[in-house]
């Protein structure tokens, strides 16, 4: 299989001193993310993320079936992060790679454990009927970042979903199509972003760490450690990842956790707007399909 | 070189007009990229593009964009060494496509005792000097009629950009300015910025200038040039934004 | 929300791709990438030509067998236009990323209709080629597809182009076909109950909305059809305004 292409030297030794002169090669400061854009499908539960040239496409879906039994109480939540070819013609799909290895296991820390989607609600009779939802994140295009692009994109569709509305007497639960009732969203308790930490060795002896925001691919292969905070905005840590790297100064990690809050704020009330922007859209584009339909008649 | 310019958008499989392929009482037809030959008599476009003809030359080929670099004879390439094996090194023309390989006796000076001396993502300026769809490509970084290398060789220090096949082409013109519409280099030269480049025609710019900062700013404004497909006013704002910036 | 039948591309617009296209009509919608020709390993590698490998990857799930299915039309449907000879040893990868197939109204279950799944070929067979030209790929001939329903209640019959997913699953037979520009056929699935003469109209619908010569509305092929739109000329217009793009620096 093709191997995954690495940086030459004078792309590695230009970088180095443009970080020395703090600089970055696409000229933003070391702590600015680059320009996010969500929209929506026109379904319910498509987000598409794009940040800088980094895109990710998520899609939700849900259907009933059966709990497992040691926890018949709760729905079921899955992520999937496949990597596919599009992404980059080394990956494969049958062999997980390391990269996706990790990116499947930050998401389902951040999002599975930390109960942002409460499993509880999603049963319908205990034991017997739940719902399972399911999040599929397409990564379209790799330009690095992709924990943090892929953490907004499946909240944000999440958010946008709608599940069929169900009413249950006894052991039968009856699911209504779109059409009988209008769908529900689901019930989230909290929404923990991902900001992602990129350290590369001091330029100056004995100095700190160099820490940057939002990476690019060539940031990232030249890169010597990084940290994965998941945080949400009422500061709630869910999970902070260093897979080993080098080692940065404790007081200046913790200067990394107040960055992240501020900007895991900023991401929510973002990701809000857009959703309300889509809503009202919706609810426009419904208005003149019921007139119409009224003028039909 | 006098072409004509004919704005005929050709689509893979089209018959062509045989009143639109220029002909010639002595010199035979010659096809460029773009098209192939299906005997007796039917040329066709392989790709989607604009068709051109030169008729001083009797070439015909179709002009495009887009799409990975396919080694070329004699085309000027910038390749990344990977590794070396006895007596030549492979360097890697474009990701994830078969490596090339380059003689390490094909440098300027190089002789049995004394060979260049590059390791693993050295940058080097070379020439294609065979490449069939059977075999891998081979590389050079001397000139085979000189033994000088007249440019070629490693490239040190700087930076490498990306940049599309279009870019690379325009900027390899004989005529940037006229051919291509391309006057951003020229501009910033104009403008008192130093600097040197190295175009390969695999899609890539080496930059270098006395400051980090500069390289940055020239390498970019390439980019942008390419990327937003600017006209030549809009060029020359941004050769003047770049210097007032270094 | 109607799902228009007009067709509409974006070209180029994933950077690491050599190629990629995504192609919306019918309310499906299909983003493709073109990688290639690339290295290929050793124990795949075929002597004389180029290796592809087409992946189809649904909107929601991991592919199952109707994946598979789909995969084995367009691969040996794009052996025919790709000119795999040009690469040998080497290895074209096409990626096709389904996002959106039109309103299913049981949302609550996974229900598919048997055969349904052949309603989206048209649009990946359009994203393919797309794909393969902003990539640049040689190619031998350009492809486009169409689908049709016939809705037949024994004296006449109805065929619709580009059927909606209801008109879809409530006709009496359906046909996705493909031809090349020179009105060659490539690609002939049908399902359902029909007669030859059903089939043989369809083809020479199809063959109308695929072909360069005959693309006026008023061609007595085209009575009793509706939805306009000949597929050769939007791949033409599509292509002609990205060509006119790139090479906007070319007098």
């Amino acid at each position: 299989m093709p191997r995954e292409v690495e940086p030459s030297v004078n792309e590695r030794q230009f970088f180095e001193k443009a970080l020395a002169e703090n600089l970055r090669l696409d000229g933003r400061a070391f702590d600015q993310f680059r320009d996010l854009e969500l929209s929506f499908g026109d379904e319910f539960g498509v987000a598409d993320v794009r940040l800088g040239k980094t895109r990710i496409h998520t899609n939700i879906s849900a259907e009933v079936t059966t709990p497992y039994p040691d926890k018949p109480f709760d729905g079921l939540f899955t992520i999937t992060t496949e990597l596919s070819p599009m992404t980059s013609p080394h990956y494969e799909t049958s062999r997980p790679s390391d990269p996706e290895i990790l990116l499947s296991r930050i998401l389902e820390k951040n999002l599975r454990r930390s109960q942002a989607l409460d499993t509880e609600s999603l049963c319908l009779i205990a034991g017997h009927k739940v719902w399972s939802v399911r999040a599929d994140v397409h990564i379209l295009s790799h330009d690095g970042n992709l924990i943090d692009a892929s953490c907004i994109s499946v909240l944000a569709a999440l958010q946008h979903f709608r599940k069929p509305d169900t009413s249950s007497e006894g052991e039968n639960v009856t699911v209504y199509t779109l059409e009988e009732r209008d769908p529900v969203p689901l019930s989230l308790l909290h929404f923990p972003y991902c900001v992602t930490f990129s350290f590369y060795p001091s330029t100056v002896e004995e100095g700190e760490t160099v820490i940057l925001l939002d990476s690019t691919l060539l940031e990232e292969q030249l890169r010597e450690g990084s940290a994965t905070i998941g945080i949400n905005k009422d500061g709630e840590l869910c999970q902070i990842a260093k897979l080993g790297g080098i080692s940065v100064d404790a007081v200046a990690f913790l200067g990394c956790v107040q960055v992240a809050l501020a900007r895991v704020k900023e991401i929510s009330t973002f990701v809000i707007k857009r959703l309300a922007e889509d809503a009202k859209k919706r609810d426009k584009g419904d208005l003149m399909a019921e007139l119409r339909a009224e003028n039909d008649r | 070189m006098a072409s004509t310019r004919t704005s005929t958008f050709v689509l893979p499989g089209d018959r062509l007009d045989p009143a639109s392929l220029p002909s010639h009482p002595t010199l035979p037809l010659k096809l460029g990229p773009g098209l192939r030959h299906i005997p007796p008599n039917t040329i066709t476009p392989t790709v989607a593009g604009q068709l051109c003809t030169d008729k001083r030359k009797n070439a015909v080929w179709v002009e495009f964009n887009g799409g990975r670099y396919i080694p070329t004879t004699g085309d000027l390439v910038i390749a990344t060494i990977q590794n070396s094996a006895v007596d030549i090194f492979y360097a890697s023309v474009s990701d994830y496509a078969p490596k090339a390989t380059l003689p390490q006796l094909s440098f300027e000076g190089a002789t049995k005792k004394t060979r260049p001396q590059l390791s693993f993502g050295a940058l080097v300026y070379a020439r294609v000097t065979h490449a069939n769809k059977h075999m891998d490509p081979e590389l050079e970084c001397v000139s085979q009629s000189t033994g000088k290398s007249e440019g070629l060789g490693p490239l040190t220090g700087g930076m490498v950009f990306d940049i599309s096949l279009g870019m690379a082409r325009r900027l390899m013109l004989p005529k940037p300015v006229e051919q291509g519409a391309l006057v951003i280099l020229d501009e910033l030269g104009g403008q008192g910025v130093a600097f040197e480049i190295a175009v390969g025609r695999n899609g890539k710019v080496w930059v270098n200038s006395n400051s980090v900062k500069g390289t940055i700013a020239i390498g970019r404004a390439i980019q942008e040039t390419d990327e937003k497909a600017l006209k030549i006013e809009e060029q020359r704002k941004l050769a003047k934004k770049v210097a007032r910036e270094i | 929300m109607v799902a228009s039948k007009e067709p509409s591309v974006l070209l180029s617009h994933l950077h690491r791709a050599d190629g990629s296209a995504t192609f919306s009509q019918n309310g499906y919608t299909v983003i493709g990438a073109v990688n290639g020709p690339i290295e290929v390993p050793r124990r795949h590698e075929l002597p004389e030509e180029a290796v592809i490998e087409v992946l189809v990857r649904p909107a929601a799930g991991v592919g199952g067998t109707r994946e598979r299915h789909l995969e084995s039309i367009l691969h040996s449907t794009l052996r025919q236009i790709i000119l795999v000879h040009n690469f040998p040893r080497h290895l074209i990868q096409v990626t096709l990323q389904i996002t959106n197939t039109p309103e299913n109204k049981n949302t609550g279950s996974k229900v598919v209709q048997a055969g349904s799944h052949l309603a989206i070929l048209p649009a990946l067979l359009q994203t393919a080629v797309l794909a393969l030209l902003s990539a640049s790929m040689p190619l031998a001939t350009i492809l486009t597809s169409v689908s049709i329903a016939i809705h037949a209640d024994g004296k006449s019959r109805k065929l619709i182009t580009h059927p909606s997913l209801k008109e879809f699953e409530s006709a009496s037979s359906v046909h996705i076909m493909a031809f090349t520009s020179h009105g060659e056929p490539l690609v002939v699935e049908s399902q359902g109950t029909f007669t030859l003469e059903d089939w043989e109209e369809v083809f020479e619908t199809v063959k109308a909305l695929c072909h360069a010569e005959h693309n006026r509305i008023d061609d007595n092929a085209m009575q009793g059809v509706d939805g306009k739109g000949n597929m050769l000329e939007f791949v033409k217009s599509a292509m002609g305004e990205k060509v006119a793009q790139d090479l906007h620096w070319h007098t």
